[in-house]
């Protein structure tokens, strides 16, 4: 039997496919149309379709031909100012035969791109306007430079509701012949934070147990990055054990690759259910919410998380003494 | 290398004896380690065709003992009548009472000798030299500039047919302060048996020496009192300030354990780790004094509550937990790479976002991992990881 990850073998290939960012979609359905593309800056928080809507668009635009027409570059992997003069520009620079006078470039996690690299490509993007569409994709806009900003059509892309990720996940479970427990789908739906690729993924991986997915399935998938880890860092820290918290989290991070965002979206969870005073709980979020914005600038995430555990080990001694 | 001013005062003084015994019969040959003093000694010896009678430390344990050998060699000339120079290296290793005495007998003899002594120690203004370096003639020897001794390695490399890379050198010289015997060490403990020497093959160098003068830093940043006195102890250690951050970061909860001072701390920490980025993404580096500022003046002043006790220092775990999963890490990033090419994403995303649920996947499911293996075309040892580690 041939095997896919499910986030691949599920992702749709036509605008039409898509179930969710339905507003977004008509706008590209319009541009196929007018068989017409602007230059487009797709954001918005993982996986909520921006590939896969830039990919449906060259599809729809260009046919089942269309990767003939299509570059792909992924902007951490491919960084730097060198790679975007001459690739993009090699790219760029031919003009394509068919109907459609322009190519397409995709160029995935371009916030990811330091801020002389977008100067080039924003020069690039210029030169070669006639010959070539850009799509940029980010998690935030914010940090794709002003001048490239402005040159862009903007499509902000929203994290998936309940409902469809409810339905997303149904439908594979049915094409996959997996069954899901009530509580399983409640366990995967609270982690989700409306990210299909991570749905997708602990689907695939609860299922890979072989039996049917309950709660206690997805939370030992969660596991890697698994919330009674995370809990337990919580305790120690809690409990005055700093280092004992740091040992821990230095592990997730150094040893599993467990990444900093899920780490803080888990403490974020887990704070509410601690029992401790309910005051605390606002305190420390104060805390807890500039963490994850340092992280998203790009900070060193241990030694952001291991300040936030220091923080819980401070409140951890405070309410010990009643404060 | 370098230091020819002191060399040709030690030659002009030892071709004085030819005519007569000079006012000083002594020379005392000082300066740091490592910067030739010995084998300058030696070589003139060689060059001028002396007999050379050499002692070091061991040989200087009482006054019997330096009368037997010095005093002997100091009266009488050598056997065909040519002549003699007598070399008392390690002067620094004579220590404690009993060798006081020893120190006392070497003057004696200095006085009257009838050839030419030579004396070496790091520290001629030792206080139990005092007596003794009234009778000599003085020569200091000077650490060689950074360049001299670039100079001398890169002609020891084209000898033994190394290919070096500058970088490396450098770094080599850097370390060692102008101790051109260490330099070389390292050159021959790192270059044996290969032809190349890149950056990357002595980086690994620096934690390990350097460790001392971080110790020092790390005193006064967790014991001082001012501000000003942390910030200065590390202008002048002039360490790597990311080398740094590490031992602060790893050391301040060990030092300061009140919960209270452990916050305001990591905080600092936290804020140092903040202007690291920004200056790393805005390349501005008048920021990283900012950087400086929060890891040591402010690590310094969160010590409010908890007593100021000695805790030895400790190195970062970090570090050695980043160099040992180095091979794990090459494995994860290729894997990567794999998943990326398929699933649209960057190795860094595969990494972090599909890794963990494939890793997952291979310890449950032969079939369905046999089958992704054959997908993703991941190779034997790609898989062998995904299936056995972390157990």
């Amino acid at each position: 039997m041939d095997y896919e990850m499910w986030a691949e073998k599920y992702r749709p290939h036509s605008l039409d496919e898509m179930v969710n960012q339905t507003e977004i979609v008509e706008r590209l359905k319009s541009f196929v149309e007018a068989k017409n593309v602007p230059h487009c800056i797709f954001a918005g928080p993982p996986g909520t379709g921006k590939t896969t809507a830039a990919l449906c668009l060259a599809h729809d635009l260009y046919g089942s031909g269309y990767r003939e027409h299509l570059m792909e570059l992924n902007a951490s992997d491919e960084r730097g100012i060198n790679v975007v003069r001459e690739t993009v520009k090699t790219f760029a620079r031919t003009r394509t035969v068919g109907e459609i006078p322009f190519k397409l470039l995709i160029l995935d996690e371009a916030d990811n791109m330091t801020g002389d690299a977008q100067q080039a490509l924003r020069r690039t993007m210029e030169r070669f306007t006639e010959t070539a569409r850009f799509i940029l994709i980010a998690n935030y806009s914010g940090k794709i430079i002003e001048p490239i900003q402005s040159r862009c059509a903007p499509f902000r892309f929203t994290s998936l509701s309940r409902e469809n990720t409810i339905n997303w996940l149904l439908t594979i479970c049915q094409k996959e012949k997996v069954e899901v427990l009530e509580d399983g789908m409640e366990a995967i739906l609270e982690i989700s934070e409306g990210d299909l690729r991570r749905v997708t993924n602990t689907l695939q991986a609860a299922a890979s147990m072989g039996k049917p997915i309950d709660a206690e399935a997805v939370y030992s998938v969660v596991g890697r990055a698994n919330p009674t880890d995370v809990r337990r860092m919580i305790a120690l820290a809690l409990k005055g054990d700093f280092l004992g918290a740091r040992e821990r989290l230095r592990e997730m991070i150094l040893k599993y690759g467990v990444a900093g965002s899920d780490i803080i979206r888990q403490i974020h969870l887990e704070v509410f259910r601690l029992e401790i005073p309910e005051k605390w709980k606002i305190k420390l979020m104060e805390t807890i919410g500039e963490t994850d914005f340092r992280l998203v600038q790009g900070a060193d995430e241990e030694v952001q998380l291991s300040a936030l555990l220091a923080k819980l080990t401070e409140a951890g001694s405070s309410i010990r003494r009643g404060d | 290398m370098g230091n020819r001013e002191a060399l040709q005062t030690l030659k002009d003084w030892i071709n004085s004896w030819d005519k007569g015994v000079p006012r000083k019969r002594a020379a005392f040959l000082y300066g740091p380690p490592g910067v030739g003093k010995t084998l300058s000694v030696e070589a003139l010896a060689n060059d001028m065709n002396l007999e050379l009678v050499e002692k070091n430390a061991s040989d200087y344990r009482t006054a019997e003992a330096v009368k037997d050998f010095a005093g002997r060699a100091s009266q009488y000339s050598t056997l065909f009548g040519g002549k003699r120079l007598i070399l008392l290296d390690e002067m620094d290793g004579i220590t404690g009472t009993a060798d006081q005495g020893g120190v006392r007998a070497i003057t004696e003899i200095v006085k009257s000798t009838q050839c030419p002594i030579v004396l070496v120690a790091n520290d001629v203004y030792d206080p139990r030299f005092s007596t003794l370096r009234g009778y000599c003639l003085l020569v200091e020897f000077k650490k060689p500039a950074p360049y001299e001794v670039m100079r001398h390695l890169k002609r020891i490399c084209v000898r033994e047919g190394i290919e070096a890379e500058e970088k490396a050198l450098r770094f080599i010289v850097e370390k060692n302060g102008g101790d051109v015997r260490s330099s070389v060490n390292d050159l021959q403990a790192l270059a044996q048996g290969r032809d190349k020497l890149t950056h990357q093959d002595v980086a690994w160098l620096a934690s390990r020496d350097r460790k001392e003068i971080i110790f020092d830093v790390l005193r006064s940043i967790f014991y001082s009192k001012s501000c000003l006195e942390a910030k200065r102890a590390v202008d002048a250690a002039e360490v790597d300030p990311d080398m740094l951050f590490e031992w602060i970061y790893e050391n301040a909860p060990h030092q300061l354990r009140d919960p209270h001072d452990l916050v305001e701390a990591m905080d600092s920490l936290a804020l140092a780790d903040l202007y690291r980025g920004r200056v790393q993404s805005t390349q501005n580096w008048a920021l990283l004094r900012y950087v400086l500022d929060f890891m040591t003046a402010g690590v310094m002043t969160s010590r409010e509550r908890t007593r100021p006790e000695w805790i030895p220092f400790r190195f970062p775990e970090r570090i050695r937990m980043l160099s040992g999963t180095k091979w794990e890490r090459g494995m994860q990033s290729a894997i990567g790479m794999k998943i990326g090419r398929k699933c649209h994403v960057s190795s860094r995303v595969a990494v972090k976002g599909v890794l963990p649920y494939l890793r997952i996947i291979f310890e449950n499911n032969p079939e369905m991992a046999a089958g992704l293996a054959k997908w993703l075309d991941l190779d034997e040892a790609m898989i062998e990881y995904l299936t056995g580690v972390q157990q």
